[in-house]
């Protein structure tokens, strides 16, 4: 059609006299004829051309949509992916245990949520009176104060009667009929476990901010978005946690202690496999008065942990040189020195070995050791286990050691060696049970999973063979000493009971008789110690059930007992009454007997 | 007919270009129908993703630690496993393997550490307590299976003599019993009464079941082998003619120079059962 418009009628022409030859021949004998071929010629170029077109556009179109379908075939997500997974991710990043057992999650728990005008903007918000709406509440709830809750409802303010409702409980309330009762779904922080390791894990306040434990020291990295999807595995088992905290409430119930404290701690990796103290708080219930209860035992108070520094200062004497000999013996009698007696529990006899002043906790013994070792190398071991710093570990709850300073006398090296004029938490304590049986290396204490293969070098700080001849010293405490009662059968328990005075306030001396720090600090299997378990109670009383006593040979030793029997089969120790460390070498020296 | 062929053309073209909208956007509309489906698939999921979190907080929760502790003080009373209760490999477990019934099948014994102190001791091997002459392998088992009987002859481990035993049980009315019979005349007898017993003297598989009949004497032989060091088991002393009936028996055997030998008091026992 565009032959025939007038602009393409100058073309010829121009076609023409490009190619004169042609016009030539045509122009002089059918000037008509020369203009049809050119017009024929011209329709033919310009169908050409829009064939050309319109291949090119096919083309075009067609390498596009394999293009797009390659492209959404292989390289595009499906849309919208993204979006609907966020919806799984969770405000506030799970913490699970180290086999992954939830222990603390964000939950879109019921609350409960008082609405006056969900009757209409004008007459009563509720169906029944205030006063039998909140007696029905206060039945669901028997924790939650009546008359609060009266109040609230007669106020007629839109509130929270509750944070956080069970679904049953909901059910209950729903049941009321009362339509100014809502439950909207909220996200909180949850903790399936209730109060179980709570001290580690501390819990959420309601502005969203961790607090306390490692809610608080994750705080910034639970509520990451890069990284809220994945939960954090700490270094607790549940199970190991469970069984400690209830073996510790058993001994609690059964002393009458004030409080108490435990701990299991891989001697390879210094994971802490269960942290408790008590009592304890759950961390669910944000309405209870928690400020009594969060106190750590295990990581921030204190103590002179008494008998139980024995072993270090053995162990120091070992690798130092000064004791050589297991059979040497030494004076049993007390001595005085700068107008202070050591003196034991009670007598032993005349004089006594290592291992007998280990096995019976002679202070004789033990203070005449750390005499000739010195104050000087004392100190340096006691640095070396970390005995002068805050305990490392990821809590903020990390207690400062009551650490004597500048240069030891001959009296606090006494003293020192035998757990008092020293005080420091019973992570301290672990951490150096770790050292003195994993075959010398300190390491750091961590609440972090740790891969085996990636654990952290640490420092030695006694020979291997230390604490070779330490495992077997321990063992045969257990064996024939004072920690008799914590031989859980085919474990191979190995450890030392210490029983320490509570000095009083201001250096009023040990006049206290009947408060004392109860702790057993052990390690098992003893021939190749996996787990250092530490156990103590604080102020316990003689009881029926302790036998009258209130020593750790009485009560802690059996809590470890029965810890060690719990958990060493879930943490893969296989209980075997026919292997046990060798300390036959030992057993010539040691006279019958029991000490404290 | 060029503008009607041309106009055709076009027609096709237009036809055709209409019919290929229409199935893209079929097409699209199925995509669109697909994607929405797709979306609420995943509504689903999520819904059902977060319903399972759910659930299982709540299975956490009523089964913490300290639930479950509470739960086993009051119903289960489960306690941790002791030393004994684990095996160290396949050998210990064997070692567990169930004690032998009254009326098992002798185990099969191919070690001959009996044998190597027989030889070492220079101690007669095997004898006959009948003949007292050595005896050999199969002979020896047949007359340890067999049981004295006083009208057998005196040669009661023949191969033959079990056959004629049988067929004296299955008269005696006793066939239902089987080849797990046997006529046995108790030892400290010595007028000669026979006694029918039930007989637990089945024969290993593969085996089969003899009962002999042989006369009783206390020949000195007897006497011999009842002392011989070579003839105790684990403390007890085994008689060669029970050998492999009752020698796993230890907990019945009694002890030499009673009257009777343990199989026929088990013999005895067990016809008090069964009637």
């Amino acid at each position: 059609m565009n032959a025939y418009s007038p602009a393409t009628k100058i073309v010829p022409a121009a076609a023409g006299a490009s190619r004169p030859g042609a016009a030539t021949v045509s122009g002089v004998r059918h000037p008509g004829r020369r203009y049809l071929a050119n017009v024929r010629l011209l329709s033919l170029q310009t169908a050409k051309m829009r064939l050309v077109w319109v291949v090119v556009g096919f083309a075009f179109f067609t390498l596009t949509a394999f293009i797009r379908i390659g492209q959404l075939g292989y390289v595009a997500q499906t849309p919208d992916h993204g979006a609907a997974g966020d919806a799984l991710v969770p405000p506030r990043a799970e913490i699970t245990d180290r086999n992954g057992v939830p222990l603390a999650r964000a939950f879109p728990a019921y609350s409960l949520w008082f609405n006056p005008k969900a009757l209409g903007a004008k007459g009563q918000p509720l169906v029944k009176t205030p006063e039998e709406v909140a007696r029905a509440l206060a039945q669901i709830f028997p924790e939650e104060d009546y008359g609060e809750i009266l109040a609230k409802l007669k106020a007629g303010n839109p509130t929270y009667l509750r944070r956080r409702v069970l679904p049953e409980q909901a059910n209950k309330v729903f049941a009321l009929g009362e339509p100014a009762l809502e439950f909207p779904r909220e996200t909180q922080r949850f903790y399936p476990q209730g109060s179980l390791a709570a001290h580690v894990l501390g819990y959420v306040e309601e502005d969203g901010r961790g607090k306390l434990g490692m809610e608080q020291v994750l705080d910034a990295r639970l509520t990451d978005p890069a990284h809220r999807a994945d939960p954090v595995a700490l270094s607790i088992d549940a199970r190991a946690q469970g069984a400690m905290e209830d073996e510790l409430s058993r001994g609690m119930l059964e002393t009458h202690a004030k409080g108490a404290a435990g701990i299991i701690l891989d001697v390879d990796t210094g994971e802490v496999i269960a942290l408790a103290s008590l009592p304890s708080f759950d961390p669910n219930r944000g309405d209870l008065a928690r400020n009594a209860l969060v106190f750590n035992r295990a990581s921030n108070q204190v103590y002179e942990l008494g008998s139980t520094f024995k072993p270090f200062t053995i162990a120091s004497a070992i690798d130092a040189g000064v004791v050589t000999d297991m059979a040497v013996r030494y004076p049993a009698t007390p001595f005085k020195i700068d107008g202070f007696t050591i003196h034991d529990s009670h007598a032993f006899g005349a004089s006594l070995n290592v291992p007998e002043a280990l096995i019976h906790s002679s202070n004789i013994v033990t203070a005449q050791v750390a005499d000739k070792l010195g104050g000087q190398r004392l100190r340096d071991t006691m640095i070396a286990l970390g005995m002068n710093a805050r305990p490392t570990i990821e809590l903020p709850a990390k207690g400062f050691p009551i650490w004597p300073k500048g240069e030891w006398p001959r009296l606090r090296t006494m003293t020192v060696s035998y757990g008092h004029g020293i005080a420091v938490t019973p992570l301290h304590l672990a951490a150096g049970y770790a050292a003195l049986v994993n075959g010398g290396i300190w390491r750091p204490t961590t609440l972090y999973k740790v891969d085996p293969a990636h654990a952290p070098a640490g420092r030695r700080v006694f020979q291997a063979s230390t604490s070779a001849r330490m495992r077997q010293l321990l063992r045969l405490i257990v064996v024939d000493g004072t920690g008799k009662k914590a031989d859980a059968s085919g474990f191979r328990v190995g450890g030392k009971t210490g029983s320490a005075e509570i000095a009083g306030g201001h250096g009023a001396g040990y006049n206290n008789k009947t408060a004392i720090i109860a702790t057993f600090a052990a390690a098992f299997p003893m021939d190749h110690p996996r787990y250092v378990v530490i156990a103590m109670l604080d102020e316990p009383k003689a009881t029926e059930l302790t036998s009258g006593q209130r020593t750790a040979a009485w009560n802690t030793a059996p809590i470890v007992s029965r810890v060690v029997a719990r958990v060493g089969p879930l943490l893969g120790v296989v209980p075997d009454a026919r292997r046990d460390v060798d300390v036959s070498d030992l057993t010539p020296l040691v006279a019958n007997g029991d000490g404290e | 007919m060029m503008v009607t062929a041309r106009r055709l053309r076009s027609i096709g073209w237009m036809a055709t270009l209409v019919v290929c909208v229409a199935l893209v956007m079929v097409l699209a509309f199925r995509v669109n129908a697909l994607r929405s489906q797709v979306h609420l698939s995943q509504a689903k999921i999520i819904a059902l993703k977060q319903e399972t979190m759910y659930l299982e907080t709540e299975f956490e929760t009523r089964a913490n630690q300290q639930q479950l502790k509470t739960w086993n003080d009051v119903e289960f009373g489960y306690v941790a496993p002791i030393a004994s209760q684990y095996l160290d490999n396949e050998r210990q477990l064997a070692s567990y393997a169930k004690p032998i019934e009254p009326d098992a099948p002798a185990p099969i014994r191919v070690a001959s550490a009996d044998d190597a102190v027989v030889a070492a001791a220079a101690f007669p091997a095997m004898v006959s307590p009948m003949t007292g002459r050595p005896v050999t392998g199969q002979a020896d088992s047949d007359a340890g299976a067999a049981v004295d009987h006083p009208g057998a002859p005196a040669k009661a481990d023949d191969d033959d003599a079990p056959k004629v035993t049988h067929k004296a049980a299955f008269a005696a009315g006793l066939a239902g019993l089987g080849q797990r019979l046997g006529t046995v005349r108790h030892a400290g007898h010595a007028d000669g009464k026979v006694k029918t017993a039930k007989l637990a003297a089945k024969q290993p598989s593969g085996q089969k079941t003899k009962t002999a009949s042989a006369p009783v004497k206390k020949s000195p032989s007897l006497a011999v082998v009842q002392k011989s060091p070579s003839r105790a088991f684990a403390g007890h002393l085994v008689q060669p003619k029970d050998r492999l009936a009752s020698a796993d028996q230890r907990h019945h055997a009694l002890p030499a120079g009673k009257s009777g030998t343990p199989l026929i008091k088990i013999a005895l026992r067990d016809e008090k059962t069964a009637k």
